[in-house]
């Protein structure tokens, strides 16, 4: 009987219904877009700022970390007891981790930066590195190697060139695989593989060292301190140092935007509350007519009132479900448009948003609990 | 007759009008605080981005080839060209001088402290540089590194004092904050000049294995009086698009004031190179691509945030003032059995619309000015601006949506026979 009443009062008054359904979809696809968008933000914006680069860096701790033309001698790292360490923690996730060797060696007279790492890695590293020329794809590749704008210039290099490398009494012929533009320090460097840099300095035992790693982190400032944290715990004779202009810039950043965004959205949310909560409490109203015609054959007011608090709580449960799913869509294509990449839908939207619209589609139906004080006949003469 | 209908009809029976004023001031005041904020938030996260760093890198053009490692130069002082200090102030002669935040001269000089090899990195911590115009600016790492933290305090501005990097600090225990050190330039050198340390930084990068003192002292240690030999310049650029990559040569006249006129990166480099003569200006491309992106990415979200905003504020109005006038049936149909005609109606009806409109929008954008300055305040520390301009925009969004609002049901009243209403049914 109950439901079958329900079913006639949503069915018989489709007209007046329509424009609260409206209200409802309308507000929950923009209540489940933005707080979709609130959620998945984040973690765009984290993988946005990589473009910065590494963030943590391995030392071999306090003592100088470059192999000086000849000084002092050289602290190093064993390449494989750091990799390993690395490769064996994945916690957040990771975009890149490449190990470096320095060397200062000689191009004719002149003394030249070369740094020896895992050029693939290092491309993740510094997305931002413009390259005229081809890349070099492979980490053991001891034939070719990439020079910074600056050394391009210097000694009048192209892709295609060959390039005589000396440290000390050993050397290397490269061929030049490309110039790259990073408008920092790299642009004073040649970029080789790990293995041409270790051999090349092998008279003094580098084989398999490394002087530093280099790593890009995806994550919270308070993600990226754990991590190093942990990294420390791995490798305890060695430092890991977040890199502080990077972390904090970016930890403050993402919270100034996330705030501005909640901010946003958090208004939005309570103006659509207010938007559905005004259309259902009109909406109730209307339904007066029908409380005196129902109180007048006997019903008991808690029943009324029960049957249109489930009418406008189904309502607010469908239109709630309804618009969720096309504010996942909608925040599917904003994700596309704004980041190129789609922001994945999070599940808590779905309770979220549907408990939200129903709690408001009952709070606006409240006010016909006042109704049940009015006397049938007086609504009934349409004196109310 | 027309006027005192509307006017009657306020009066009257204020209490449905109130539903759709409350709506439109309030979707009014979303409106406003969010189109505000959006205006207003290029320029603020621009400056906020500005804590990574500086985004441009001078060098002297003829310089040799750094031999550079973690940021450490170690080049000979002898080797390499060096750049006039005293021209720095026409930095802020250029074009977009405003938009110059900092800038920051660096020289390395490598020397002995206290007997050991250490890098002595002279530069200015809050330097007063004379303009051209006569006024000075106060710039330094303060502005260029805001990352770089002190304990103890900076050294004055060409006082022999210095300020350790916090690995130096650890691998010379003997030396504490308030002590002296002795520099000299090479074992050879005889000049010993004593610096009081101050305090200790911690920069995260290769100067804490350094020193940190003056620009004057170390133009003194290294001889190169009124020299550097790396400039840091952070300046507020617009993000980079398919225009400001293009080749100014190639440009046409009009497009290449445009693009001279715009903050590009590109062009605030060019006008550096045009006032500093002899030098080389580089993007630093990291900072500068990640900054591009972002500001772009988070300005187009806040767009889209800002127009569900205005949706939203839209679907309030039109769904109350359709509920206002959907209750109002029984008043239509006995207009229009005394004879009124359907577009009589719907002009009461639509001026009424308006008239709430305007006083709704007005309240309705009073308080999202004040909304959005509290929301500028609560996130980058200082309130939004408050924008004139918006106030029409605002008044005729409210306008538009109120007759939107109530066009459908006034349509559906139209094809009302007036009999069925009065009886009710």
């Amino acid at each position: 009987m109950f439901a079958r009443l329900l079913w006639k009062l949503l069915l018989g008054s489709r007209g007046r219904l329509s424009v609260a359904i409206v209200a409802i979809v309308s507000g929950a696809a923009v209540i489940s877009a933005l707080m979709n968008l609130d959620l998945g933000v984040e973690y765009r914006l984290t993988q946005e700022f990589r473009t910065l680069g590494a963030n943590l860096v391995i030392s071999p701790g306090r003592a100088a970390q470059s192999v000086d033309a000849g000084t002092a001698s050289p602290v190093l790292m064993g390449q494989d007891t750091v990799m390993r360490a690395i490769e064996q923690m994945r916690a957040p996730e990771q975009v890149a981790a490449a190990p470096y060797l320095y060397v200062i060696a000689r191009v004719g007279d002149t003394p030249v930066v070369v740094a020896g790492t895992w050029l693939d890695e290092a491309r993740k590293l510094a997305p931002t590195w413009k390259l005229e020329g081809s890349w070099v794809a492979s980490r053991d590749d001891i034939a070719h190697c990439l020079v910074g704008r600056n050394v391009a210039r210097q000694f009048n290099l192209a892709p295609g060139s060959t390039l005589n490398l000396k440290y000390i009494d050993s050397s290397a012929q490269l061929t030049v695989a490309g110039v790259l533009d990073s408008g920092g320090p790299d642009d004073n460097q040649i970029f080789a593989s790990l293995p041409i840099v270790q051999r090349l300095a092998k008279l003094r035992g580098l084989e398999g060292q490394i002087g530093l790693v280099q790593l890009s982190v995806q994550g919270t400032a308070a993600e990226i301190s754990a991590y190093a944290a942990q990294l420390a715990k791995a490798l305890p004779q060695f430092e890991v140092r977040p890199i502080r202009q990077v972390t904090e810039a970016e930890g403050a950043m993402l919270g100034r935007i996330r705030l501005l965004i909640f901010s946003m959205v958090l208004l939005i949310l309570v103006l659509t509350a207010l938007c559905v909560l005004a259309t259902m409490a009109a909406l109730a109203m209307e339904r007066r007519e029908d409380v005196g015609l129902m109180k007048a054959l006997g019903g008991s007011i808690s029943r009324i009132v029960g049957l249109f608090l489930a009418e406008v709580g189904a309502l607010g449960a469908a239109g709630g479900l309804i618009g969720c799913v096309v504010g996942l869509a909608l925040s599917h294509w904003m994700g596309e448009r704004v980041f190129g990449a789609v922001i994945a839908a999070r599940w808590e939207v779905f309770p979220l948003t549907v408990g939200l619209m129903v709690i408001v589609a009952l709070a606006g139906a409240l006010p016909l609990r006042l109704l049940g004080k009015v006397k049938p006949a007086v609504i009934l003469r349409g004196e109310m | 007759m027309f006027a005192r209908l509307v006017g009657e009809s306020f009066v009257r029976n204020p209490r449905r009008k109130v539903l759709t004023a409350a709506a439109l001031v309030v979707g009014m005041a979303v409106a406003t605080s969010t189109l505000t904020v959006a205006l207003d938030v290029g320029d603020r996260l621009a400056r906020e981005f500005r804590s990574f760093g500086a985004n441009l890198l001078v060098t002297p053009q003829s310089d040799t080839l750094p031999v550079e490692i973690g940021g450490v130069d170690y080049r000979p002082v002898d080797e390499g060209s060096y750049l006039p200090e005293a021209d720095l102030g026409k930095l802020k002669t250029i074009f977009w001088r405003h938009n110059i935040v900092g800038f920051t001269p660096f020289l390395d000089v490598p020397a002995l402290v206290n007997n050991t090899q250490v890098t002595v990195i002279g530069t200015w911590y809050a330097h007063d540089v004379p303009v051209p115009d006569g006024s000075t600016f106060k710039t330094g790492v303060s502005i260029t590194h805001p990352w770089w933290k002190i304990s103890g305090r900076w050294f004055n501005d060409g006082a022999d004092e210095c300020v350790m990097g916090m690995a130096f600090a650890a691998s010379h225990p003997e030396v504490a904050v308030g002590q002296t050190v002795y520099v000299a330039e090479d074992e050879i050198s005889s000049s010993l000049t004593p610096l009081v340390v101050t305090g200790v930084v911690s920069t995260g990068d290769a100067e804490d294995k350094g020193i940190l003192v003056p620009l004057s002292v170390a133009q003194k240690i290294s001889g190169h009086a009124g020299e550097f030999r790396q400039l840091f310049v952070s300046a507020l650029t617009k993000p980079a698009d398919a225009f400001s990559e293009r080749d100014p040569q190639s440009m046409t006249p009009t497009e290449y004031d445009r693009w001279f006129c715009s903050p590009y990166i590109s062009s605030i480099s060019l006008q550096i190179r045009q006032v500093l003569p002899g030098v080389d200006v580089r993007t630093i491309r990291r900072v500068a691509d990640t900054e591009g992106r972002i500001l772009s990415h988070v300005g187009m979200l806040l767009w889209m945030v800002t127009l569900a905003a205005l949706l939203a504020a839209a679907l309030a109005v039109a769904a109350t003032s359709a509920t206002t006038i959907l209750e109002r049936r029984a008043e239509v149909g006995i207009m229009k059995a005394i004879g009124a005609t359907n577009v009589l109606v719907a002009g009461i009806f639509l001026a009424e619309q308006v008239m709430l409109a305007i006083a709704g929008g007005a309240i309705g954008f009073v308080l999202g000015v004040g909304l959005a300055r509290i929301l500028g305040q609560s996130v980058f520390g200082t309130p939004a601006s408050v924008r004139i301009v918006l106030l029409p925009v605002v008044l005729g969004l409210a306008a538009i949506v109120a007759i939107l609002g109530c066009l459908i049901p006034l349509r559906r009243a139209a094809r009302f026979d007036p009999a069925p209403i009065l009886r009710g049914e």
